[in-house]
């Protein structure tokens, strides 16, 4: 059996699912975090899925896809330094714990 | 390719007043030492231009690259005699000017940067060739120099900066409506372009009277000049020698490269009116700077009556008017710069500046003292040392000239009221037996006689050897006057 | 041979100024000697220079030029001349700038700020030099104004005291005034004729009117310098200075530049003829009514200064006469005389300790020496042959005659009698009248050395005349017998009245009741003619009062109109303000009031938890998600 498209997006939604439902659910915001980059990455994976086997000749998904993965490192970067920050603060990580933008 | 000498020389102290203010008043020694070289790099480059100048070579070390081409704006930097000699006094002045405030305590590192601020908006407007770029550089001047009074200035000092800055700023818009109704008419925006455009004249008369608000405010000329003592009396010594030495003369500069060159006739026709105003200017700041009591006033109205001559030699049209208004102003702001150090460092140790209470300087500070009298001969135009030469140059321009005989007679009356005023304060401060306030001072230090002698010496070359400065600004003064007959 | 070593003689003694003036009081003391050595050696020069142009004649020996600037296609130079005129002159002022220096050694000894008066007494030395030799105008006016400058600074060398302090103001702003009329000469000039050298002013092609201009201006100028009527008042003031710089600038020779320069420029005047008139009468009655004033002085100095301004309107006669070789003969003999007599009074000064020839008297026996020379003096300011007074003022007198100017000859013949009268005057009272007091010093050798050559010069230079006539290319004859005897009548006349009235020990005349019969004439006399009353009141006061004024309406006026925009400015914008709030300002709010109350209503959507809002998007993207399938299917 030869892997197809369809497999690869199989796998993306598959791993998009599991990041929804890990950031839907989760508390702790690390938790929440690593879900995101779950999300992020099955964007990727479809990307380059779509590139290899759309137009394989042109590399523009895979190119895309490592813009993409440099993007979430710095993002994850600064959303831990938040995290940290909050911590400080707040002595805490749960999400809940922070609602000063309540309007 | 050649260094772009005139952008690194006008950007340079940019440089320098961002690094001052990063390090911040944390490292304000550093800080300091920074600023001190950088004016100090940026004086021996123009010092290096100057050596490296063709005399006779017109606009040289011309920079011109396209800015906003859809309007034709120009980033375009050219130097001339003219401007030379005005950017040598802006960058020595700012040297001397961090050397002499060496001590200053109250956000040192704001201080600094906005001193070298101002250079690069001093700088830039005797180099620019543009008048966007000309405008810009006009209008940076103000903000440094707003923040310079309003933070380091004396009681009043709100109301002087906020007086100075709206009054400039009142004339300059005059001006920029001047810049655009030209670029509209010639549809360039290059001073040089459009030097000798030959223009229509009644369209160059409304002109004229745009840019004359623009620049009369800034020399001042009677009667727009009571922003002057108020700002002097406030400033801090080091703005008001650079207010005094060189933002004045931005003002008859601009009737020397802007007016006169690109409006002729207009300039021929307003030319008995400003020889008057001149005239009045001369005679009306000396007698009022004979009734003041605080020394700061004394000099700043001596700086309405010493600018009426530049505005005199201005308005003879002349070879020997336009010398001796260049000569004027090169001399003002080295002697008045000199007599402003000298009230500063007078008041720094007297806390007063009343002339009252200042008395006998000579016999117990002999090298103040000294140097005060000197900058006042030199102020009173005596042959030998350098107010002399642009004011003697200015009277014989307008005798020749057909300015009407009594203004000049009237200008040239307000030589004796010269010596009047300033010798009534040397009687006073100087002469005599030392004052209360004066008699437990200690004399000038090292440091603040470093800061008076270059002074000394420039006062002295360019009054023993009128050439000295006049090589440089005769075939710049002559072009004008060619920009004018051509036209 | 080059002779450019004529530019070592003003430059040595300015060298020797640039050397003191920065140094520290001590060190300047220390180094005192070097400025007697510049000038002693521009007198070395000087006499080189002389014997280099002897015999005279017209032309300039050498000429050196520098120049000072370029203005369009004109140089402007300033060039250095030696010929006859100059050559005469250097004499003239290093003779008696040595005499001064040397003597000043022991006048001048406990000052502490000795090195100081030195200092300024080169670089005036160093201006005089270099005015006498200039070959143009505008050098001539530059050495001139530093003169003054120098001449200011020795007139207040004492200035911790009043009276120095606005004597020497009151000289430098009086002689300024003329000098305006010098500088305004200049500027005529220059318009004219583009150049400032005498060679091309005094040759080109003047219109009368022009001239006339240039003339009076210059003639103005000079009368400043020369303290001639109206001009006067600084000089007698000026005697605040130390005694031996009275002698050298008030005396000598800066007072005498004004008669320099009619000189130089009298072709000019010749020109214009009516110049010349003015000058005559300006002379005359500068000579007469300065005698006048000498007459009632009290203080020796200001005898002497009064006699100073008096002899200068004689130079101005001869001047206006058209004989400005005359002019010439009689500055140099006067500067002799004159500076002898100024050294003498020094010597009295120092050792009577006062300046009021009342409580003198008798110092004939006490100061052999100085009475000598000031004998000297005397008799050739008094005009007695054979000093040298007598023979210029001889000339001068001849000079009127033969221009048939009876009136002024008249004038002038009375002018000398009065001259006679207060040498007499001063000479009785200082050195006859009754002894007062008793401990009595004759100077130091080094005071009474430069006195002693001054009064030899004195005595002998009037035989010179002639040949001083020949060495400057014009005729000086021998005093013809008839106005040398009514010149010499009217002087012996004026010493036998002075004899009368002061000299005689039987019967002394009581001045006390002169004053009395005519109170109102000594009244005029002892007010100077009221000049110094309607100056004071009117010019100073006056120019005070109106400088006042005018800083009033520049505070009140000028800058009212500034701060009264700026205040109407503000009230406008406060009022435009009120408007802005109710009105422009009501609108907006208005609409702004609507959009919070909407807001207040959604505001509860923000829950502030972060957990809310991601199930919110995530809802939303799956109702958007929902709606595309729906909507593409």
């Amino acid at each position: 059996m030869t892997v197809g498209l369809p497999h690869v997006l199989t796998l993306a939604a598959l791993l998009f699912g599991i990041g929804l439902y890990g950031a839907l659910s989760r508390k702790n915001a690390v938790h929440v975090m690593m879900s995101l980059e779950l999300m992020a990455n099955a964007v990727n994976l479809n990307l380059v899925g779509f590139s290899r086997f759309v137009t394989p000749e042109a590399m523009t998904g895979q190119f895309f896809a490592v813009f993409s993965m440099i993007v979430s490192a710095a993002e994850i970067g600064l959303g831990l330094a938040l995290v940290i920050a909050i911590y400080r603060r707040k002595r805490s990580v749960e999400l809940d714990a922070v609602q000063e933008l309540k309007g | 390719m050649d260094l772009p000498l005139l952008t690194v020389i006008v950007f340079l102290p940019l440089l320098g007043a961002a690094v001052v203010a990063l390090l911040g008043n944390a490292q304000a020694a550093a800080g300091r030492a920074v600023a001190a070289t950088v004016a100090v790099v940026d004086l021996a480059l123009v010092a290096w231009l100057a050596m490296r100048f063709d005399v006779d070579g017109g606009m040289q070390f011309v920079e011109k690259l396209t800015w906003v081409p859809q309007v034709g704006i120009t980033y375009h930097l050219a130097i001339d005699g003219m401007s030379l000699s005005m950017v040598a006094l802006s960058a020595l002045l700012t040297v001397l000017a961090i050397v002499a405030s060496w001590k200053t305590e109250k956000n040192p590192a704001l201080w600094f940067s906005m001193l070298l601020l101002l250079e690069v908006g001093m700088n830039g407007v005797f180099v620019a060739m543009d008048f966007v770029l000309f405008y810009v550089f006009w209008e940076l001047v103000l903000v440094p120099m707003y923040f310079l009074i309003a933070t380091w200035g004396g009681p009043r000092r709100q109301y002087a900066a906020v007086k100075f800055f709206l009054y400039t700023l009142f004339g300059s818009v005059f001006m920029l409506v001047g810049i655009i109704a030209l670029y509209l008419q010639t549809g360039t925006l290059d001073i040089l372009e459009m030097a000798g455009a030959g223009l229509d004249p009644t369209f160059q008369w409304w002109v004229f009277a745009a840019f004359f608000l623009g620049f009369a405010v800034k020399v001042p000329v009677f009667p727009l000049h009571t922003w002057l003592p108020d700002a002097h009396v406030e400033a801090p010594t080091a703005a008001s020698v650079l207010l005094a030495g060189v933002l004045l003369k931005m003002g008859s500069y601009g009737f020397l490269r802007i007016s006169l060159p690109i409006l002729p006739d207009a300039a021929a026709e307003w030319s008995t009116f400003i020889a008057a105003l001149a005239a009045i200017s001369i005679v009306y700041g000396a007698a009022v700077a004979f009734a003041q009591t605080d020394m700061k006033k004394l000099v700043a109205y001596s700086s309405v009556s010493h600018m009426g001559f530049v505005m005199l030699g201005i308005a003879s049209m002349t070879p020997e008017g336009l010398n001796g208004a260049v000569a004027v102003m090169f001399s003002h702001g080295v002697v008045t710069g000199m007599l402003f150090f000298l009230v500063g460092m007078v008041y720094d140790r007297t806390h007063t500046r009343m002339i009252a209470e200042v008395s006998g300087l000579s016999a117990k500070v002999p090298v103040a003292g000294g140097l005060l009298a000197f900058a006042s001969f030199a102020s009173l135009g005596l042959p030998g040392l350098s107010g002399f030469v642009g004011e003697f140059l200015s009277l014989l321009g307008a005798w020749a000239s057909d300015i009407p005989v009594g203004w000049v007679v009237t200008s040239a009356v307000g030589v004796l009221l010269a010596a009047a005023y300033m010798l009534w304060l040397v009687q006073r401060v100087v002469l005599g037996s030392p004052s209360e306030a004066v008699a437990g001072i200690t004399d000038l230090s090292v440091r603040e006689v470093a800061v008076l002698l270059p002074l000394v010496a420039l006062t002295l070359v360019v009054g023993l050897y009128w050439d000295s400065l006049l090589r440089f600004t005769d075939p710049a003064v002559r072009s004008v006057l060619v920009m004018m007959g051509g036209a | 041979m080059s002779m450019d070593w004529v530019v070592l003689i003003p430059l040595l003694p300015a060298l020797a100024f640039t050397v003191l003036a920065p140094l520290s009081r001590a060190a300047r003391a220390r180094l005192v000697p070097v400025a007697v050595a510049a000038v002693l050696g521009s007198l070395g020069l000087s006499i080189a220079a002389f014997l280099a142009v002897w015999p005279g004649g017209h032309d300039a020996v050498w000429q050196g030029s520098f120049t000072i600037a370029h203005i369009g296609d004109r140089a402007i130079p300033l060039g250095l001349a030696l010929e006859p005129m100059s050559a005469i002159m250097l004499l003239v002022v290093t003779v008696v700038g040595a005499c001064v220096q040397v003597y000043s050694l022991g006048y001048m000894h406990r000052e502490d700020r000795i090195g100081w008066y030195y200092a300024v007494l080169s670089l005036f030395t160093a201006a005089m030099l270099a005015l006498v030799l200039s070959d143009n105008f505008l050098g001539l006016f530059m050495a001139w104004e530093v003169m003054g400058l120098c001449s200011y600074l020795l007139i207040g060398f004492w200035h911790e005291q009043e009276a120095p302090r606005l004597a020497s103001i009151k000289a430098f702003l009086t002689t300024k005034v003329g000098d305006l009329g010098f500088m305004l000469a200049l500027a005529v000039v220059y318009a004219e004729v583009g150049a400032f050298d005498f060679a091309t002013v005094l040759h080109h092609d003047w219109a009368a009117g022009t001239a006339t201009l240039v003339a009076l201006l210059m003639l103005f100028g000079a009368m400043g310098k020369s303290a001639q009527f109206p001009l006067h008042v600084w000089l007698p003031d000026a005697m605040a200075g130390p005694t031996p710089a009275s002698a050298l600038i008030h005396a000598a020779t800066m007072v005498a530049a004004g008669v320099f320069l009619v000189v130089r420029a009298f072709p000019i005047f010749e020109v214009s003829g009516i110049a010349l008139t003015i000058t005559l009468w300006v002379g005359l009655l500068t000579a007469l009514l300065a005698g006048l004033l000498a007459t009632v002085q009290h203080d020796i100095k200001k005898v002497l200064a009064y006699s100073t301004i008096s002899q200068l309107g004689f130079m101005f006669i001869a001047l206006g006469a058209g004989g400005s070789t005359a002019a010439l003969y009689h500055l140099v003999t006067h500067a002799y005389f004159k500076s002898l007599l100024f050294l003498g009074a020094g010597v009295i000064i120092h050792a009577a300790h006062t300046q009021d020839m009342r409580e003198m008297g008798g110092l004939a026996k006490k100061l052999p020496v100085t009475s000598l020379a000031f004998a000297s003096g005397s008799l050739a300011l008094a005009g007695i042959v054979p000093f040298s007074g007598f023979w210029s003022k001889d000339e001068i007198l001849t000079v009127l005659l033969h221009e048939h100017q009876y009136a002024a000859f008249a004038i002038a013949l009375l002018a000398a009698f009065i001259t006679a009268f207060y040498v007499a005057r001063l000479w009785f009272r200082v050195f006859t009248a009754p002894t007062q007091q008793k401990e009595l010093h004759e100077g130091h050798r080094s005071m009474l050395a430069p006195m002693v050559a001054l009064a030899v010069i004195t005595a002998v230079i009037g035989f010179f005349g002639p040949t001083l006539g020949d060495f400057l290319g014009h005729e000086i004859p021998w005093p013809a017998l008839g106005t040398a005897a009514i010149s010499t009548v009217a002087a012996l006349g004026g010493i036998a009245l002075g004899w009368y009235v002061y000299g005689r020990r039987t019967s002394v005349v009581n001045t006390q009741a002169i004053k009395q019969r005519f109170p109102h004439a000594y009244g005029v006399l002892a007010n100077k003619y009221y000049f110094d009353l309607t100056y004071g009141y009117f010019v100073v006061g006056g120019y005070t009062a109106l400088t006042r004024a005018l800083a009033t309406f520049d505070a009140r006026v000028v800058d009212g109109v500034v701060n009264g925009a700026a205040a109407a400015w503000r009230s406008l914008s406060a009022a435009g303000w009120t408007f802005d709030g109710r009105v422009v300002d009501g609108a907006v709010n208005g609409a702004a009031s609507a959009v919070k109350a909407a807001g207040d209503k959604v505001r509860t959507l923000q829950t502030g938890s972060v957990r809310g809002y991601q199930t919110l998007v995530a809802g939303a993207v799956v109702l958007l998600v929902i709606w595309i399938l729906v909507k593409g299917a």
